[in-house]
């Protein structure tokens, strides 16, 4: 008889154990050690704290955009919501460069369109400089 | 039949006493005290911004599921087993990376390469990778019985230092990975049909694919039998002759496998890979699992469970994002979904025993 179908066979002889296990708890609640009434308690706790801070997210909703000029002149961040396309902010400046967009990384290599892309998430832009 | 069934239960509420009929009225309310949350404030994100219910929103939602899906198909298994599986998010980010430096335009990690070698070849390499990891994972925990936790923890960092090393390999130096090749990304991004103006992603119908295969893998094969058992009671498998430890090794590379097709189709789907690719999405994953009632107890789980926790978790999460909820919070709010699910769960167990 193959391993397999030896495996098969017992599963249906090991289903009256699974009905009544020999210890009351398994897995990862092996421990525990709580009635159902304080359990109660903590769901409807952690319940009412779930709702209070989904309403203090909503509460404090909007994006927030910072603006990091790569050694231009500082930009001030802005708060924006959800599908909006962003408010272009005031051009940073910086001696010997001109002025070449905000892209999304770093490097320069996504630019941002100010006509196309929209805000979804909190974000910083970085400043693209090409030399004069 | 049906109907006398149901009539005779709605006689023995109506023949208990007000006291009872709370406490029985309390248990509904909280052992779905998460769905009622949940479905209350998709309601609310509805009236307060209404493109929420149109089509793109719809679309995108489904999408972000399927994209979430594999992994928490995978996850899934190592819980049935009691344990649990953090290193998932950097399996998937590693297989990520891997996938975006060979399929790339751009060879940065291997500047000596100069056509990407073709994409079945990539997918079976990051499979294997995947595999590898739950290897390990699946022979530690059988093999030294060590908690999951403990033997995911250290995977879950080597992972981490490995997609580090690699990704300074060649002349990257650890930045992003992107220039995919276009067969690459209109293989999982590329439309599969349309409704409307809004496309439907090719990665929709391989997450549909994967939960079929895994629904007959956990029903219908020898190995999900033995995989329950296992899960339920490990000694009573053991006895009634179940190969526990072949079973636990198993689980834990399939649950890499699934790790890693969700890199494969997360890195064409972002269009690039960097090392914070695939983090805390494990997270989600075993969020998604318990609040579809794959319980802590062990051996208890369904695929069709988990395929609604994913969907309820990105419903809420993109309905939070369109109000524009900070990121921030969304990490608080994740928090308590996990804890809260997991009451319900030990809740659910305590009420039963």
């Amino acid at each position: 008889m193959s391993e397999e179908s030896r495996g098969n066979r017992d599963i249906q002889d090991a289903a009256p154990h699974q009905e009544k296990p020999q210890r009351q708890f398994r897995g990862l609640y092996d421990r525990v050690n709580i009635s159902v009434g304080t359990l109660n308690m903590v769901i409807i706790v952690l319940s009412i704290l779930l709702v209070l801070s989904m309403g203090y997210g909503i509460a404090h909703r909007g994006y927030v955009i910072t603006f990091d000029s790569l050694g231009g002149t500082a930009v001030e961040s802005g708060k924006q919501m959800y599908g909006e396309l962003l408010l272009e902010p005031e051009q940073p400046v910086r001696e010997g460069y001109v002025f070449d967009g905000w892209y999304r990384d770093r490097d320069l290599t996504a630019p941002w369109d100010m006509q196309e892309d929209i805000v979804t998430e909190s974000m910083t832009l970085y400043a693209g400089w090409k030399e004069k | 039949m049906t109907e006398k069934k149901i009539g005779a239960k709605s006689q023995a509420f109506a023949g208990l006493s007000t006291q009872d009929k709370l406490r029985k009225v309390g248990d509904l309310l909280l052992n779905n005290a998460m769905y009622i949350i949940i479905i209350v404030a998709v309601i609310y994100i509805s009236i307060k911004v209404p493109a929420f219910l149109k089509l793109p929103s719809i679309v995108n939602v489904i999408s972000l599921t399927a994209a979430r899906l594999p992994i928490a198909l995978g996850i899934g298994g190592c819980i049935v087993l009691t344990g649990t599986d953090i290193s998932a998010g950097r399996v998937v980010g590693l297989t990520a990376c891997i996938s975006a430096s060979l399929l790339t335009t751009t060879f940065k990690v291997f500047p000596e390469m100069t056509s990407a070698p073709p994409i079945f070849v990539v997918f079976l390499l990051v499979l294997a990778v995947g595999a590898v990891v739950g290897l390990v994972n699946g022979f530690s925990v059988a093999k030294f019985k060590l908690h999951p936790f403990i033997v995911t923890l250290s995977t879950q960092l080597i992972v981490y230092g490995v997609i580090l090393m690699y990704l300074k390999n060649g002349t990257n130096n650890g930045q992003t990975l992107s220039g995919l090749t276009d067969g690459y990304r209109a293989l999982v991004t590329g439309t599969l049909f349309s409704i409307g103006n809004v496309a439907v992603p090719k990665y929709v119908l391989y997450a549909i694919v994967l939960t079929v295969v895994m629904w007959v893998v956990w029903n219908k094969t020898t190995f999900g039998k033995n995989m329950f058992a296992v899960g339920s009671n490990e000694e009573a498998a053991n006895v009634s002759g179940v190969n526990v430890s072949r079973t636990i090794i198993l689980v834990f590379v399939l649950a890499g496998v699934m790790y890693a097709i969700t890199g494969f189709l997360d890195s064409a789907r972002i269009a690039s890979a960097n090392a914070a690719t695939g983090f805390n999405y494990e997270c989600d994953a075993i969020a998604a699992c318990v609040i579809g009632g794959v319980s802590f107890v062990g051996g208890i789980g369904r695929i069709s469970g988990i395929v609604v926790g994913v969907l309820l978790l990105q419903i809420i999460f993109a309905g939070l994002n369109f109000l524009s909820v900070d990121a921030n919070m969304l990490y608080i709010i994740k928090g308590l979904i996990i804890l809260i699910a997991c009451a319900i769960d030990m809740r659910k167990y305590l009420v039963r025993k």
